[in-house]
């Protein structure tokens, strides 16, 4: 595989260079680090980001769903390349009491599809702190609640995760937020009430839910006994009320567990069937997660969530919708009518074409920090197992800094399952990836 | 009756040397706990900002450097800002006694870190980036004079701490310590830290701002931390909290 080479050609790359600054002693120069602190003490700004090249490799299931969806007008082969590149840029500015945030995003992608580009505000947020406990922004903002490492389904404003990149930026909302912390002695410790507007207008969050509604979301947090505690609420007319609670403890100095909590009022999921008959479902969904992290000695970390979404497809639900693919594929290259498969794709723009749209999941992910005393090297293996119906995604990975500020990181995932499991009906069988990544700061 | 008396006696000598045993170990034990506030109170304010560069020096030569912004109030409370290099830009640490976590920006809740782990590599680990007052997690078990040091030997309070002994010489005349060896609950050298270049700083008081480490389980390696700008400063208690993690920068 040439980008293992690649990789391994950085590895390498790397000691060489390594021993060109080789010296024998390093002698601290005082005045060249003080003077260099006091660059960066003084400057009210920062502006950086990175630099980010990814080629990847994707070997299509040609038999399945999502694949048919997707190329149903023309046949295509069994693997395909995929290039892109991203520039973002993330600064800040502050003149105490206030301050601004912003991060971009730029994507340039290439394919057998052509060239596509893409440009978007990420974050951009205005904070205020009239005093040390209080603080009120306002702009795009990503709110990071929950505790869940894959998922989160007490975050109510946030986009959902990607499990199988969790560490991925999220597209921030337009919020009005205010946060007040109090910290105490005793056994409770701190307390921090956080307050949400979020208004939903054409062009602000229009995807969010409902046009022309501002809606409400809240957060209580306590430090209880050395556990977090949070309770969430959110209200509004864009989408149904729902109530969350979770909590993250240390039960030993190397085991931690979390959980998480949400109850989303009035859900309402459409689900459609071989024939095309849609129904809709309402109900009070319950959605939880339950997780450990482990640390061993030897610096092994292991992670290990079960996830049960309330608001997902029962098997049936999932294997009505895979029928109705087949149907609508059959009827287009057999009659040439392509209404049924078109409305199938459009489905698969929604609810059907979440990240993981069933009910049951484990993640389970091991890594294994600086194995063989290389220094700012982890392999890891993550699996996300849909527990209905069997089918998983296992993703090895190896990430190596070799230089400052440089990240390299080979990736693969293979998918596997049976005809109307949801990973065996994903677009691709497997998928390999190789990530550089050059953080800058000017 | 004779043996009687000279059992009475016998006790009394006894008594005697068990108090004169005593009050010398009782007043070795003040004498050497002194002098460990004394070099704690010397090494860094109780409560204050810093700015600190990391170094790490691998056996090749390689280098990495991290520049940190660091606040300490009280006796149990440390957070920590990475201002460069630009790949670990806005991560924090924070520790409020044996608890650490570390916040990383794209991460939605800080995690729980432990003592021994390392934000950094090399062989600073986190209990050395984020250390409390030595005389907050270490008893003095010995002290011993000489020449112009004093060498004092520490054994952890709980088994919570990052190094279950340490032996620290300790400068006489200024009180600060020249090197401490870290050894683990086997007895085990696991590092030795140097406190080197002298240098006044905010409050008047000689402060080492240099701190060197070197271990023999990582041979060829090397780890330095440098001071600079270590001023007295008093934040409120909720700057010390997860919430906060991602606003430090803004306290700077």
């Amino acid at each position: 595989m040439a980008w293992l080479t690649i990789f391994l050609i950085v590895l390498h790359l790397q000691l060489f260079v390594a021993r060109l600054w080789a010296q024998d002693k390093y002698q601290v120069d005082l005045s060249d680090i003080e003077k260099e602190i006091q660059r960066a003490a003084d400057k009210p700004y920062s502006l950086g980001g990175f630099l980010e090249f990814q080629p990847q490799i994707f070997g299509i299931d040609r038999d399945s769903a999502f694949s048919r969806l997707q190329f149903f007008r023309q046949r295509q082969d069994s693997t395909f390349e995929q290039y892109n590149f991203r520039l973002r840029l993330d600064g800040s500015y502050k003149k105490d009491p206030f301050s601004v945030f912003f991060k971009t995003d730029t994507h340039v992608r290439n394919d057998f599809q052509g060239w596509d580009e893409d440009a978007k505000l990420f974050e951009a947020y205005l904070s205020f702190k009239p005093v040390s406990g209080l603080a009120l922004d306002a702009g795009k903002k990503v709110m990071k609640w929950g505790k869940g490492y894959a998922w989160n389904p007490a975050s109510f404003i946030d986009r959902p995760k990607n499990p199988e990149d969790p560490l991925h930026d999220l597209l921030a909302s337009t919020v009005a937020t205010a946060d007040y912390i109090r910290s105490f002695n005793g056994p409770l410790k701190t307390t921090t009430l956080t307050t949400a507007l979020i208004p939903v207008y054409r062009y602000v969050n229009a995807k969010f839910g409902e046009l022309y509604h501002l809606n409400f979301a809240s957060k209580l947090y306590f430090l209880l006994y050395d556990t977090d505690l949070d309770f969430m609420v959110f209200t509004g007319s864009s989408r149904t009320t729902r109530y969350g609670f979770d909590f993250s403890k240390n039960l030993t100095t190397n085991l931690e567990i979390h959980g998480e909590f949400a109850v989303v009022n009035n859900f309402k999921l459409m689900s459609i069937d071989q024939r095309g008959l849609t129904s809709v479902r309402e109900s009070e969904a319950l959605s939880y997660l339950l997780g450990l992290r482990y640390l061993t000695e030897m610096e092994t970390t292991y992670i290990l969530e079960y996830y049960r979404n309330g608001t997902g497809f029962t098997k049936n639900q999932l294997e009505g919708f895979v029928d109705f693919v087949d149907a609508g594929d059959l009827s287009f290259r057999t009659t040439g009518d392509d209404g049924a498969i078109r409305r199938a794709k459009q489905l698969a723009k929604g609810a059907y074409g979440r990240p993981n749209p069933g009910q049951h999941y484990l993640y389970f992910r091991v890594s294994q920090k600086e194995p063989f005393d290389i220094l700012y090297f982890t392999p890891a293996l993550t699996s996300i197992l849909n527990a209905t119906d069997g089918s998983l995604v296992l993703i090895p990975e190896l990430s190596y800094s070799p230089v400052t500020n440089l990240e390299v990181r080979l990736r693969g995932a293979i998918l596997s399952g049976g005809k109307g499991t949801e990973y065996g009906e994903k677009q691709n069988d497997y998928r390999v990836e190789l990530r550089l990544r050059y953080y800058f700061q000017l | 009756m004779r043996c009687g008396t000279f059992r009475r006696e016998e006790m009394r000598v006894l008594l005697g040397l068990w108090l004169v045993l005593l009050l010398s170990s009782s007043g070795l034990a003040l004498d050497g706990t002194e002098i460990l506030k004394k070099v704690d109170a010397n090494l860094q304010p109780e409560s204050f900002e810093s700015y600190r560069k990391l170094i790490n020096i691998e056996p090749n030569g390689a280098k990495r450097e991290f520049l940190l912004y660091t606040l300490k109030k009280g006796h149990d409370k440390i957070a920590s800002l990475f201002l460069s290099p630009a790949s670990e830009k806005g991560r924090a640490t924070l520790r409020l006694g044996d608890n650490m976590w570390l916040y990383i920006p794209n991460v939605g809740k800080p995690i729980r870190i432990t003592s021994l782990q390392s934000v950094v590599g090399g062989v600073f680990n986190n209990a050395d980036i984020m250390r409390l007052d030595y005389n907050v997690e270490y008893d003095v078990r010995a002290l011993e004079e000489k020449g112009n040091e004093f060498v004092l030997e520490l054994k952890a309070k709980t088994g919570a701490v990052a190094y279950d002994r340490l032996k620290m010489w300790v400068d006489k005349k200024i009180l600060v310590p020249t090197k401490i060896e870290c050894f683990a609950a086997t007895g085990l050298l696991i590092k030795t830290l140097y406190f080197k270049e002298m240098k006044p700083f905010d409050d008047g008081i000689l402060r080492p701002s240099v701190n060197e480490t070197d271990s023999p389980l990582y041979k060829g390696y090397q780890s330095i931390i440098v001071y600079a700008r270590v001023k007295k400063r008093i934040v409120p208690d909720e700057v010390f909290t997860l919430e906060f993690l991602s606003r430090i920068e803004t306290i700077r």
